[in-house]
C-alpha cells in the first residue's frame, strides 16, 4: 500500500469516526441532553479513539511499519547505553564484514564485472577447437584474422587485438626503459566494443591497411597521466620503441581495455606491427599466433544459432590460410578445426586465471572467520541480555508478545551488524587496495576498477542483515523465554536455570573451537606449502643476480652487429668492480618466455609427442657459471662455438634420461623438427648440466637443451645478461648503464634481480600462505577470546558454588578440576568436530598444494596441537581464579 | 495486544465471530453507517448489547478487507457525510455459513446445559 493510499485511508477513518461521534452527540441532544454534555457521552460511549485507530492500522496491516520504526529508535538508545560494548562489538563487526567486503569486491572486479563498453552481454569470444573434446584455444594469426573480417557473416561486428600480457612500448629513446603498456588492435576494434573518443578521434577501418603509417591512440588515464589532458596532445608525436607514432585522439574515462588486470596506455593498430619488425612477418606469417578475436552477436540471434553458422563456416574461413610450411597430415588437421563462440562481456583476464581459485578459497576462509567473530558477540549479547531481563519481564508483564520482543532484540543486533557494515565499507576500500598491491608483481601490475556497485553493496547489506540475525537470534530467544515472577523479584535464577543458561555458550564456544581449528589445518597446509616451494632445488642459485635486458632492436643496430654488440657489452660487464662473474642468454630462468621443440634422436625408438618436448635456452659461455649451475660432464661453451662452428649443445639430466637412458649422450647428436623442404640441423651433444627449473618453480624439470647464443637463428633482438655480485644487485644499476652506455648510447635497459623474479613466480602461493595465516591466527584469537570469556563467566556465576565447597573443606584443586572439567568438555567436542570438518573438506585444496597431500597427517595433528595448548591456557586463567578466590568473599557476595 | 483488546470487551463478552454475525445481519436489511449499525443493534438487542465502538469499527474495516461488506461515502439525511456499507454477495454467502454455524453451537450449548 503506498504512502500517499496509506494517508487517504487515515484521513477516511478520521472523518469516519468524527462523524460517528457527532451523530450520536446530535441523538443526545435530541435526548435532551446538554450540548457539551453531549459530546462528552458521546465520547465517553465511543471509548478509546486511538484503540480503535490503532487496531483499525493493525488490520490494515500497517502496524509492522510503525512497530519497526519504533524498534530502531528504542535500539538506537539501548546501545547507545553500553557505549564500550556497542563500540566493541561495531569495531569487530567492521573488521569481519570488512575482510569478507575486500574479498568479495576484488573477486566481482576480476571475475563478474562486465567490461564497461556497450552492451557488453552481447560480446563473444572467438576460439578455435581440433576435435570436440580439446579445449578451445583464443589465439589466431593475422591470416585468419583478416579471413574473418572479410568474410564472415555470423557477427554484426568483429574485432581483434593482440594477446600479449606483455605488451609494452619503451617511450624513452635509449637508457632507461619507461614503459608504456600497449595494445595492439584492429582498425574496428572501438566501434565494435562502442566506445567513444575523449578527444580527437578512434581508429576506423582506414587506419588498418598494410603499410600504414604509425598512429596511437591514448588512453585517458595516459593522456591525464603523461600529456596533463592537454589538447596538443592530439597530434603529437610518441616514441614506440624508437618508432614515431602519431597521436590521433583518446578513448573515453573509464575504458581500460578487454583484458581485466591490466590497463592499457596506448593502442595501435593491427598493420603497424610491421613497423617494429621492418617486415611485414608478423601479418603473412601463418604460424605466428599474437591475436585475439571478439565480436558482437547480431541482435535476436542465439548462442547456438551463432555456433552452428560458425560450424558451416569455419572450413571455408580456414582453408585459404593453412600454414603451408606444417606436415601435410598437421595441415588435413589443421583445416579440420572448428571455431566456437563463448560469452565474452568480462573480457579475457590473465589476473582471473591465476586467482580465481585463490580468491574463492579466500572467501571461505574470511566467511568463516566472520562466523567465529559472530559466535564471540552472541555470546556478549548473551550476556547482555542477561542483565536486561528485569526488562524484558516488565515488557512481558505489559503486554509485549515474545514475538514483538524478538523483532525488537534482533533489530538491536541488526543495527549493530549495519553501523559495522558501514564502517567495513571503508576498510574494504583500504583492505582491497593492498591486495591489489600484494598480487601485482614487477613485471605484471595489477590494476582493477573498484567501483562500488550494485553487486558489492547487495553483497555487503545481506551479510550485514545476515550477520545480525546470526548473532542475535540465540540470545534473542533465550532471554525472552524468562520467567516473569523470578526476573521481578531480580534474585539470582535458580542453580539449575543457571547452568541451562550455560549451556548454549558452551555450544557456542565449541562451534567456534572447531572451526578455527579447520581453518588452522589449512593456513598450516598453505604455509607448509609455499615452504616446500620456496626450498625447491632450482638448480642455480637465485641470489645476488642482477639481470639486465638490452634491446638493439629498439636502438636500430644493424643485425650483423649483434653479436660483436652483446659480446661488447659482457666484457665490459664481466670486468666491472664487484662483479664475480657474468653471462648472457636468450632467455632467464622463471620468466614467462620459452622457446620449444620436439626433438629426435639418431635412435629410432625414442620418445615421441609430448614426451619429446624439449626446452631450448641460448647461452653465452659464462651463463652456467653466472647461475652456478654445475656442468656435470662434458664441457662448457668456448670461443669455439662461434656462428660458423659446428652446431653443439649442452643437455640436462632429464634429457639425457628420457634420450638416452643408458648411452652415454656425449657425442651423439638430436635435432629438432624437419619442416618440408627443410629438414632440422644436426646437433652434438658436447656437456651435461645439472637439471634446473625452467618455467615455474612448481614444475617437473623440463628435458633441456643449452645452445650457444651465438648459434642462435632469430630472436637475438633482445638478450639478457645475467650478472653475479658480490653486493646488493641494485648497486651496480649505475656502472652496468655506464658500461652499456659506452658501447651505444641508445640501448634501452631494463633490469630485475633473480631473487626477485623468482619470488614474483610464487605470487599466488604467497598470496595464499599470507593471507590464510593471518586469518587462521585472528580465527585462533577470537575463539580463545570467546573461551576466556566463557569460562570466566562460568567461574563467575558458580562463585557462590565454589565458596560453599571450600568452607566446606574441599581442597583447591578440587574446584580446579571441576572448572577445568568444563573446558576440557568443550575443547574435545570442538577438536573433534573441527578434526572431522577439516578431514572432509581440505580435499578441495589438493590442485593448489606442494609437496603435500591436502590430507596431509602431520598438519592437522600440529593443528591440534597448537589448538589445545593455546585453549588450555585461555581456560587456565580464569580456572586458577577460581581456585585462589577467598571462599569468605565468595559466600558474602551472594 | 490481543490480550488489551479483550479488556475493552468487558461489557458483554462477544467473541469476535459473534459480532461480525450481527454486523452482516443488520447490514442485510439495508446500506448503514457505523453509528446506525451500533444503534440498530443497541435497539435490536433490547439495549443489552451495546457494542463497544472500540470493537465495532476494527470489525467493519475486517469485513470490508475480506471483502463481505462494501463501502462506499454517501451524504446521510442530515446533510453530513458519512461510510455507508452493504453487504456484498459474498458476504450473504457468509451470513447464511455463519448464521448456520450458530445455530448449531446454539443447539450443543443446549444440549449440554439441558437438566434432566
Amino acid at each position: 500500500m503506498s504512502w500517499w493510499t496509506r494517508k487517504r485511508k487515515e484521513e477516511q477513518l478520521e472523518e469516519e469516526v468524527r462523524g460517528h461521534l457527532e451523530m450520536a452527540a446530535r441523538e443526545r441532544v435530541e435526548r435532551g441532553v446538554a450540548a457539551d454534555e453531549a459530546a462528552r457521552g458521546a465520547r465517553r460511549e465511543f471509548g478509546n479513539v486511538e484503540l480503535v485507530r490503532e487496531t483499525t492500522r493493525d488490520i490494515w496491516g500497517w502496524n509492522w511499519l510503525q512497530d519497526a520504526a519504533q524498534d530502531v529508535r528504542y535500539g538506537w538508545r539501548i546501545l547507545g547505553r553500553t557505549p564500550v560494548l556497542t563500540a566493541v562489538a561495531v569495531f569487530s563487526l567492521a573488521l569481519g564484514i570488512g575482510a569478507n567486503t575486500a574479498i568479495f569486491s576484488l573477486i566481482d572486479a576480476v571475475v563478474l564485472q562486465m567490461l564497461p563498453v556497450h552492451k557488453p552481454e552481447e560480446l563473444m569470444q572467438l576460439k578455435m577447437r581440433g576435435t570436440a573434446a580439446d579445449r578451445p584455444q583464443p589465439t589466431f594469426t593475422n591470416p585468419i584474422w583478416e579471413e574473418v573480417r572479410d568474410h564472415q557473416d555470423a557477427f554484426a561486428g568483429v574485432f581483434a587485438w593482440s594477446s600479449f600480457t606483455h605488451g609494452q612500448f619503451d617511450l624513452a629513446r635509449g637508457g632507461p626503459v619507461q614503459y608504456a603498456n600497449g595494445v595492439i588492435a584492429s582498425g574496428n576494434f572501438f566501434a565494435v566494443l562502442g566506445v567513444r573518443p575523449a578527444a580527437g578521434r578512434l581508429f576506423t577501418a582506414e587506419d588498418d591497411r598494410r603499410g600504414c603509417p604509425g598512429v596511437a591512440v591514448l588512453s585517458y588515464g595516459f593522456w591525464q597521466d603523461h600529456f596533463g589532458g592537454a589538447a596538443s596532445a592530439v597530434g603529437s608525436t610518441l616514441s614506440l620503441d624508437n618508432h614515431n607514432f602519431q597521436v590521433i585522439g583518446v578513448s573515453a574515462a573509464g575504458f581500460y581495455g578487454m583484458d581485466v588486470g591490466n590497463k592499457f596506455d596506448v593502442v595501435i593498430p593491427i598493420c603497424s606491427q610491421a613497423i617494429f619488425t621492418d617486415d611485414e612477418t608478423w601479418l603473412t606469417r601463418r604460424s605466428t599466433w599474437w591475436l585475439d578475436i571478439a565480436g558482437r552477436m547480431k541482435p535476436g540471434m542465439s548462442e547456438e544459432q551463432l555456433n552452428s553458422r560458425l560450424a558451416v563456416l569455419s572450413p571455408q574461413l580456414l582453408t585459404p590460410v593453412v600454414p603451408t610450411n606444417w606436415q601435410a597430415e598437421n595441415q588435413r588437421e589443421f583445416v579440420k578445426r572448428v571455431l566456437v563462440a563463448s560469452p565474452g562481456g568480462t573480457g579475457v583476464s590473465f589476473v582471473r586465471s591465476q586467482f580465481q581459485q585463490p580468491l574463492t578459497i579466500l572467501m571461505g576462509v574470511v566467511g568463516l572467520v566472520l562466523v567465529i567473530a559472530c559466535a564471540n558477540i552472541a555470546s556478549l549479547m548473551l550476556a547482555r541480555s542477561a542483565a536486561r531481563g528485569k526488562e524484558i519481564a516488565v515488557r512481558k508483564a505489559l503486554g509485549a508478545s515474545r514475538g514483538r520482543l524478538i523483532r525488537q532484540l534482533l533489530t538491536e543486533c541488526v543495527l549493530l551488524s549495519s553501523a559495522g557494515a558501514a564502517l567495513g565499507l571503508a576498510f574494504a576500500r583500504w583492505g582491497s587496495t593492498l591486495l591489489v598491491r600484494f598480487i601485482s608483481t614487477a613485471q605484471d601490475q595489477v590494476f582493477l576498477d573498484f567501483s562500488l556497485n550494485g553487486r558489492v553493496l547487495g553483497f555487503t547489506a545481506a551479510i550485514a542483515v545476515l550477520t545480525g540475525v546470526l548473532f542475535g537470534v540465540l540470545p534473542a530467544f533465550r532471554s525472552t523465554r524468562v520467567s516473569l515472577t523470578a526476573a521481578m523479584k531480580g534474585g539470582q535464577a535458580e542453580d539449575s536455570e543457571r547452568r541451562m543458561r550455560f549451556r548454549p555458550a558452551k555450544w557456542i564456544v565449541a562451534s567456534q573451537v572447531a572451526l578455527s581449528l579447520v581453518l588452522l589445518v589449512g593456513a598450516g597446509l598453505f604455509l607448509r606449502s609455499f615452504a616446500k616451494l620456496t626450498a625447491v632445488d632450482a638448480g642455480f642459485d637465485r641470489n645476488n643476480v642482477l639481470l639486465v635486458n638490452a634491446n638493439l632492436k629498439t636502438a636500430k643496430v644493424p643485425a650483423e652487429q649483434y653479436v660483436a654488440t652483446y659480446e661488447a657489452i659482457e666484457q665490459r660487464l664481466k670486468a666491472l668492480p664487484g662483479v664475480v662473474s657474468a653471462g648472457r642468454s636468450f632467455t632467464t630462468p622463471v620468466s614467462h618466455m620459452e622457446w620449444n621443440e620436439d626433438v629426435h634422436t639418431d635412435d629410432a625408438g625414442g620418445p615421441v609427442g609430448d614426451a619429446a618436448l624439449t626446452y631450448y635456452n641460448f647461452v653465452s659461455a659464462g651463463y652456467f657459471a653466472a647461475l652456478r649451475m654445475p656442468i656435470i660432464e662434458g664441457r662448457g661453451f668456448d670461443k669455439g662455438d662461434s656462428k660458423t662452428g659446428t652446431k653443439v649443445a649442452i643437455v640436462n639430466e632429464t634429457m639425457v634420461r628420457r634420450f638416452f637412458r643408458n648411452k652415454n649422450p656425449i657425442g651423439q647428436y638430436f635435432r629438432g623438427e624437419d619442416e618440408p623442404g627443410n629438414p632440422a640441423a644436426r646437433i652434438q651433444i658436447v656437456g651435461i648440466v645439472k637439471d634446473s627449473k625452467y618455467d615455474s618453480l612448481r614444475e617437473e624439470t623440463f628435458a633441456q637443451a643449452f645452445l650457444p647464443i651465438t648459434q642462435i637463428l632469430e630472436g637475438d633482438e633482445r638478450e639478457n645478461f645475467e650478472i653475479r655480485t658480490l653486493m646488493q644487485p641494485s648497486a651496480l644499476i649505475p656502472a652496468v648503464q655506464e658500461a652499456v652506455g659506452g658501447v651505444n648510447k641508445e640501448i634501452p635497459i631494463e633490469y630485475r634481480m633473480l631473487s626477485r623474479q623468482v619470488d614474483d613466480s610464487l605470487v599466488q602461493e604467497r598470496l595464499l600462505a599470507t593471507l590464510s595465516g593471518f586469518f587462521g591466527g585472528l580465527a585462533l584469537l577470537l575463539a580463545m577470546i570467546g573461551l576466556y570469556g566463557a569460562v570466566n563467566y562460568l567461574v563467575n556465576q558458580r562463585r557462590a558454588e565454589f565458596g560453599i565447597r571450600r568452607a566446606l573443606g574441599a581442597h583447591p584443586g578440587a574446584i580446579f578440576q571441576l572448572v577445568m572439567r568444563d573446558v576440557m568438555g568443550i575443547l574435545v567436542m570442538g577438536i573433534a568436530a573441527g578434526v572431522c570438518l577439516a578431514a572432509a573438506s581440505v580435499g578441495v585444496l589438493q590442485k593448489l598444494m606442494f609437496g603435500l597431500a591436502a590430507r596431509d597427517t602431520a598438519t592437522i595433528v600440529a593443528a591440534v596441537g597448537v589448538m589445545a595448548t593455546v585453549a588450555f591456557f585461555a581456560g587456565y586463567l580464569p580456572a586458577r581464579r577460581a581456585m585462589r578466590a577467598d571462599p569468605m568473599a565468595a559466600l558474602r557476595y551472594e | 495486544m490481543k490480550e488489551m483488546k479483550e479488556r475493552y470487551q468487558n461489557r458483554i463478552e462477544l467473541l469476535q465471530g459473534t459480532l461480525d454475525l450481527l454486523i452482516l445481519q443488520t447490514l442485510q436489511w439495508g446500506m448503514q453507517h457505523g453509528y446506525g449499525i451500533s444503534v440498530a443493534i443497541r435497539a435490536r438487542s433490547g439495549e443489552i448489547l451495546q457494542v463497544d465502538t472500540g470493537s465495532l469499527y476494527p470489525a467493519l474495516h475486517r469485513l470490508e478487507k475480506q471483502k463481505w461488506i462494501a463501502a462506499e461515502w454517501k451524504t446521510s439525511d442530515n446533510n453530513q457525510r458519512a461510510k455507508y456499507y452493504r453487504l456484498t454477495a459474498r458476504g450473504k454467502k457468509q451470513l447464511a455459513r455463519e448464521l448456520s454455524r450458530w445455530e448449531q453451537l446454539q443447539g450443543a450449548i443446549a444440549g449440554v446445559l439441558k437438566v434432566e
